[in-house]
């Protein structure tokens, strides 16, 4: 075997880096189908350093996003990106080490195969990024490595290419197009045979749907629903905290999977902030309280100022930390119809009659929580199984299929 | 020799995905159906569960009190005689007057005193400012305590009856200002003329409806006393 050239040696690195960061990416997703909390893998040195438990980290922003996985109604928190990406990284190393032993560093078409390949993960590669600028405004470390792998990968390939262009074409040492052909079905029989396996090995999850209780008094004789509208035909009532980022992402996926749309929701508020709550000893989430207010004010605008709370929730609750009376000033600077109606005595006590609302109906003290039609979607359902969870919850609610 | 080497490396490299994904599936497996034998045989919920407050002072005493005045003042369901009479008071008090007063200091930031004119049951602007003030600071607070006295001078008779319509006045007003629909399950009522527990002076630097005014033993009994208690029964 002769040397294998530079550029070669960089897409195998790059190959074998993609595959590191895709296997702990996949990892990290993997775990969570036991339904508990787990830490992430949020390093360029995933494995030296420890776990990031952080809910508002990066990575856990893009794992609990839609855009993480894929059939995620057919399957319990989808078929995470990163499984593919693991095996189209590994047979990228797969056919770069087999140039090298078989000399085939200078066949045209062996490079053009293993150029094109490399297109893959930096398409996917491409998407994900912009996704997590534009939408998630989320930077994940081990999705970065994942992009700077693909990067690599394509350059070394790119440039294996363009050198073996630069040789004399010879039709009886290069690659025939059948061999090709069977080694394109190699490379998907290295996406399906992790994903068959992803799919065989799956705990039975269905057993869990409609098995977390109802709501014991779904009845408001306290006034505290909050309509949020919806085309939807079944009654839903969603626990919310507006400034909690567990709720804004189980927004974006109720949005993203097109389920929220069957739904006819309200939202009751339950904000965790020890200002208003006395079941939280701290302020989970400062600020909520001042903004919960605001919300209760707003009347019919109740869904743009929760849409507003969501959407700046990061900057309240860093203001609100350092100054208390800082929620209710932004709110009021964003809103001035409502500046004289929060934190008066009948919102405070509308807000506890919500806070009430929830000690009769004996909820855990979490956000979000959703019911649908007065039953339970489980809280361990509420992100990557959410899609799942809800769509059989809905099958089974009258007027809830599709 | 290169073909074997060709076909070990796809061997390898196609297995090592599909081992790993196998190995952990399997383990979260295990792990979901350890976690689900177990919350199935705990006997608590694994996350709080949203409860009305239950603070610190709420001692056994306090409750007792607090159980037998909701139990034998006709608040627990809807009784046709609401609120405790001076003897009804001392047999569920079943203690003397200042151990009864003593179990409501732990309130101090809680309560407000508010202060009537002599021989009067009427609520003026600063009496409801302050009832409106601590109504609506009720937290996680399950009932509201309005305790009404009268000064000592004057019939027993009279004064009974004056401390209940002071105790029927601070009701009367909670009911047209606030739209509670928990409002008679909340409110207990108390009115001990002169009788029983009479109020000493160290109230009078409680919050008061009338803080610049003179406060003495007579005062301070012209009143009804009005606090959230945190307790849970």
């Amino acid at each position: 075997m002769s040397r294998p050239s530079p550029l070669l040696v960089v897409v195998a690195i790059a190959a074998a880096l993609g595959l590191f960061f895709a296997g702990f990416s996949t990892y990290d997703a993997v775990q969570h189908l036991d339904r508990d909390v787990h830490g992430l893998h949020c390093s360029f040195v995933p494995g030296l350093s420890g776990t990031d438990t952080d809910t508002a980290s990066g990575c856990h922003v893009m794992l609990m996003s839609p855009y993480s996985s894929v059939l995620r109604q057919q399957v319990w928190g989808g078929i995470p990106i990163a499984l593919p990406a693991m095996s189209v990284f590994a047979f990228l190393l797969y056919w770069t080490l087999q140039l090298w032993v078989r000399g085939r560093g200078l066949d045209r078409r062996a490079t053009g195969f293993l150029l094109a390949a490399t297109l893959l993960p930096v398409g996917a590669s491409a998407v994900m990024g912009t996704i997590a600028v534009t939408v998630l405004h989320a930077a994940c470390k081990l999705c970065i490595g994942i992009y700077i792998a693909s990067a690599l990968a394509f350059i070394g390939a790119l440039g294996t290419w363009l050198r073996a262009r630069r040789n004399e074409p010879s039709s009886s040492s290069e690659v025939s197009v059948v061999s090709l052909l069977l080694s394109f079905v190699l490379g998907v029989a290295f996406v399906a045979a992790p994903v068959g396996v992803y799919l065989a090995s799956m705990p039975d999850f269905s057993r869990f749907v409609g098995q977390c209780g109802t709501l014991e008094h779904a009845e408001d004789p306290y006034g505290v629903r909050i309509p949020m509208g919806g085309g939807g035909s079944v009654s839903a009532i969603e626990v919310l905290d507006p400034l909690c980022p567990a709720c804004r992402a189980f927004e974006q996926r109720l949005e993203v999977s097109g389920l929220g749309a069957r739904l006819h929701r309200d939202v009751v508020l339950f904000p965790l902030d020890d200002t208003c709550n006395w079941m939280v000893s701290q302020a989970v989430h400062p600020g909520a309280c001042a903004v919960s207010e605001a919300v209760l004010c707003a009347g019919a605008d109740a869904p743009a100022v929760i849409a507003w709370a969501l959407e700046e929730q990061e900057h309240i609750r860093t203001e609100a930390a350092r100054d208390r009376g800082a929620a209710q000033r932004i709110v009021s600077a964003r809103f001035p119809r409502l500046a004289s109606c929060i934190g008066s005595a009948g919102v405070r006590a509308r807000l506890n009659r919500s806070l009430r609302w929830a000690v009769s109906n004996h909820l855990p003290v979490l956000t979000p929580q959703l019911y649908v039609n007065g039953t339970k979607l489980c809280d361990e359902d509420t992100d990557l199984g959410m899609d799942y969870a809800l769509s059989r919850l809905l099958s089974r609610t009258p007027g809830g299929a599709p | 020799m290169k073909s074997l080497l060709h076909v070990v490396l796809a061997l390898v490299l196609l297995a090592v995905p599909s081992v790993a994904v196998h190995r952990w599936v399997h383990a979260a497996g295990v792990r979901l159906a350890a976690n689900t034998a177990e919350r199935a045989q705990a006997s608590a919920p694994h996350v709080a569960v949203a409860e009305a407050a239950d603070e610190g002072y709420c001692s056994a005493d306090l409750k007792r009190v607090l159980r037998r005045v909701l139990q034998s003042c006709g608040l627990a369901g809807a009784g046709a005689g609401r609120g405790c009479q001076p003897v009804q008071a001392r047999n569920v008090a079943t203690m003397s007057g200042d151990d009864f007063n003593a179990l409501f200091l732990p309130l101090s930031g809680r309560a407000g005193i508010i202060e009537f004119d002599r021989d009067s049951e009427q609520l003026d602007d600063a009496d409801r400012a302050l009832v409106s003030r601590i109504f609506a600071d009720q937290r996680g607070a399950s009932y509201f305590f309005v305790v009404a006295r009268a000064s000592p001078e004057g019939a027993v008779d009279h004064n009974r009856e004056l401390s209940r319509r002071r105790a029927e006045a601070v009701l009367s007003y909670l009911r047209t200002t606030f739209t509670d629909p928990d409002l008679d399950r909340e409110v207990g009522l108390l009115w001990l003329g002169a009788e029983f527990a009479q109020l000493d002076p160290q109230f009078c630097n409680w919050q008061r409806s009338a803080p610049n005014g003179h406060c003495g033993t007579q005062e301070i009994n012209r009143s009804a006393f009005i606090a959230w208690i945190d307790c849970r029964l």
